[in-house]
């Protein structure tokens, strides 16, 4: 029997930490290993994953979302559609037909479910897009919401809608999954985070990074995840010290840290992950840093394989 | 024989000042013309001020159900702007100072003010003030 692949989730509450930065790095040192890694884009937003891989965006498919059509020659122009909108999203005044203003619309379907004159239909608008594509032996697979929506869920649900089909039919396909959230705290990430056995949350030692920390912990901690945190330019100002043990005065654990490094800049620039195999950057702090994390990650994978009886 | 209504602050009528902001206004003025004069005066509470979100439609179902043709407004927002033009609302742009409803009325029976068509403002404008 085998194991079902670990998935391992990065994430921050803060932007710009670098969540992106070890997701990528840690998808290509598995690989480097000759494990079989799927990396999820989950930050639909602003996906760039594929940046910091010298990739493309293939295999372009629609994500679609429910919108109501209203049949002219059904409706009877009750308005009981537009009184149980929650959203309000179903314009109706006497004697006329409701008017759907999408950029409101929840995609509930209350409206299509309730109409007692069956006059409402299922019609759908493209939401985003998912994207499937091979780069540097990674697999990856990454979501974008079309600009100007704002529902980002809807896109992270295609996205673990695809992951589930690929986990109940092909689980060997993969040994490790990871996942790269958007920044935030919010259902997008949520959902993210529900689905990962490991959290990675990523911060900077400030006070704005300890601050955003400490509340994607909370958020973690609400769904009984088990998490280490990373801590990103930890060489800044200086701080190192003070931060790391102020984190272990707070009972955050850590990975790892990773200082500023100009090679982690010039990689992030030139879209060649720093820890390539290939690649030019093997004597570096920031390299040697991660080589640290990935191992620490590693012995984190197997106790927790362990504790959960696994293999 | 013309609706307009506008968006005032307080509790509305010709002595109020109009409202900057559409979706989230006080209450609303509805003005009847007939011939180019006042006929009737009508003020209705803005039960859309506090929505969480879509506070523009909701203004505008209300604008709607109380008969106005013409709406005259000074920021208008997307969704808004959406709402009136699909209930085939004229919308008419007030001028930038903040005047009563009587003289917003007269400088538009004398044909002083513009069409808008399309919103003026992004989402949110009219939210967390005051």
């Amino acid at each position: 029997m085998t194991e079902k692949p670990k998935i391992i989730c990065v994430t921050g509450g803060k932007g710009g930490t670098g969540k992106t930065l070890v997701a990528v790095n840690l998808a290509i040192m598995f690989k480097n290993e000759n494990y079989n890694v799927l990396l999820i884009d989950g930050d639909v937003e602003n996906p760039n994953t594929y940046l910091l891989l010298g990739g493309k965006l293939e295999n372009q498919k629609e994500v679609p979302f429910f919108k109501p059509k209203i049949l002219e020659d059904k409706c009877t122009k009750c308005g009981l559609c537009a009184e149980n909108c929650a959203p309000h999203a179903l314009l109706h005044i006497a004697d006329s037909y409701p008017i759907p203003i999408l950029a409101v619309c929840s995609g509930c379907q209350l409206c299509f479910k309730i109409c007692p004159a069956e006059a409402i239909v299922e019609d759908s608008k493209v939401i985003g897009w998912t994207y499937d594509t091979k780069v540097k032996g990674l697999s990856l697979m990454i979501g974008e919401l079309k600009p100007s929506e704002a529902r980002s869920a809807a896109v992270v649900e295609a996205l673990l809608s695809n992951l589930d089909e690929i986990l109940k039919t092909n689980q060997e396909k993969y040994d490790i999954i990871i996942i790269d959230t958007a920044p935030g705290a919010h259902c997008d990430v949520e959902l993210l985070i529900e689905k990962g056995d490991l959290l990675i949350p990523v911060t900077e030692p400030t006070r704005f990074g300890k601050m955003d920390l400490v509340r994607i912990i909370d958020l973690i901690k609400l769904m009984k995840k088990d998490y280490k945190a990373i801590v990103n330019r930890s060489s800044l100002l200086g701080f190192r010290d003070e931060f790391l043990k102020e984190l272990e005065d707070n009972n955050i654990d850590v990975l790892g840290d990773i200082p500023l490094d100009n090679d982690i800049v010039n990689s992030y620039c030139q879209g060649k992950p720093l820890m390539d195999e290939y690649g030019q950057y093997h004597d570096g702090k920031g390299y040697q840093a991660f080589q640290q994390i990935f191992k620490n990650l590693k012995e984190w994978i197997q106790n927790d394989s362990k504790n959960r009886g696994g293999k | 024989m013309e609706i307009i209504a506008i968006p005032t602050n307080g509790k509305g009528g010709l002595n109020e000042d109009i409202s900057p902001r559409f979706g989230r206004c006080s209450s609303f003025t509805l003005v009847n013309i007939e011939n180019n004069e006042i006929i009737s005066v009508k003020t209705v509470p803005n039960q859309a001020a506090n929505a969480m979100g879509g506070a523009g439609v909701q203004a505008s179902q209300i604008v709607g159900m109380n008969n106005a043709n013409v709406v005259i407004v000074g920021k208008l927002g997307p969704n808004a702007s959406q709402a009136l033009s699909a209930l085939n609302l004229k919308i008419i742009e007030a001028p930038d100072e903040i005047l009563s409803i009587k003289k917003v009325i007269e400088l538009y029976l004398g044909g002083k003010l513009q069409e808008l068509s399309s919103s003026n403002v992004g989402s949110h404008f009219g939210a967390n003030r005051g």
